[in-house]
């Protein structure tokens, strides 16, 4: 059973997309949700899913009015595919869901979603811990945080878990 | 040619974010980096915070450039 993935085409056991204008994670959830029903009659027995959202304040409790998310075309996506198979390899999980914000997101938009989708509970949650913190560390994005004034500054690293 | 690219505060602070240079002129991403840090007026030596990515792919500084390579320097990654 935990290589019942391999019945999965290649495009829904990992399915990336990257978003200039705001998505709605719950929505890419229940597409891909129901991708994955229709490919094997059945929802998966576990799932996983993290969205993350821009936040009002940097790091020092100053408040934001937006974020700007810069990416590098071509190896962000390249990125993100390799980390998203490392971790259903590792985790023996059946299918990755990414999203992912690029360009500037007003406050409480959604950033990113993550849903690992698996047999088990600890596989679907193992795997999208592992590859959402790979994705902040190894996949380039690069998050300017907008003030009131107008100033900016470049956000260097991640905020702590 | 090399294509070079700069992302983040490195593309703002340089004023540039891609940029054609001759392959004579360097023969790793360190070397040219070198030439880059000038222009920025920071340290010759690469940062251990800015990585290097070689033909879309995280690479070592002083791989050995091969014409036509497009080559990356990379700010902090600060994705999710």
């Amino acid at each position: 059973m935990a290589m019942r993935w391999r019945f999965y085409p290649r495009s829904v056991v990992v399915e990336i997309s990257l978003h200039p204008t705001p998505f709605h994670p719950l929505a890419l959830l229940a597409a891909w949700e129901d991708a994955l029903i229709a490919r094997t009659d059945t929802a998966p027995a576990a799932t996983a899913c993290f969205v993350g959202r821009v936040r009002g304040h940097d790091g020092n409790g100053e408040p934001l009015v937006a974020l700007e998310l810069e990416h590098y075309p071509g190896m962000t996506e390249t990125q993100i595919e390799q980390l998203a198979q490392q971790a259903l390899q590792h985790h023996q999980a059946l299918a990755v869901r990414v999203a992912h914000r690029v360009g500037r997101a007003a406050l409480g938009e959604a950033l990113v979603l993550v849903a690992v989708a698996a047999d088990r509970r600890g596989p679907a949650q193992r795997a999208c811990t592992e590859l959402l913190e790979a994705l902040k560390h190894h996949a380039p994005f690069w998050k300017k945080e907008w003030r009131a004034d107008g100033s900016t500054q470049w956000v260097q690293g991640n905020t702590p878990l | 040619m090399l294509r070079v690219r700069l992302f983040g505060e490195l593309r703002e602070r340089a004023g540039w974010g891609e940029q054609q240079v001759s392959h004579a002129y360097a023969l790793t991403p360190s070397q040219l980096w070198q030439t880059i840090a000038a222009e920025l007026g920071a340290t010759p030596d690469l940062p251990a915070r800015i990585r290097v990515a070689v033909n879309q792919q995280f690479s070592d500084a002083n791989v050995a450039l091969c014409n036509g390579d497009e080559v990356a320097f990379l700010p902090p990654i600060s994705g999710g």
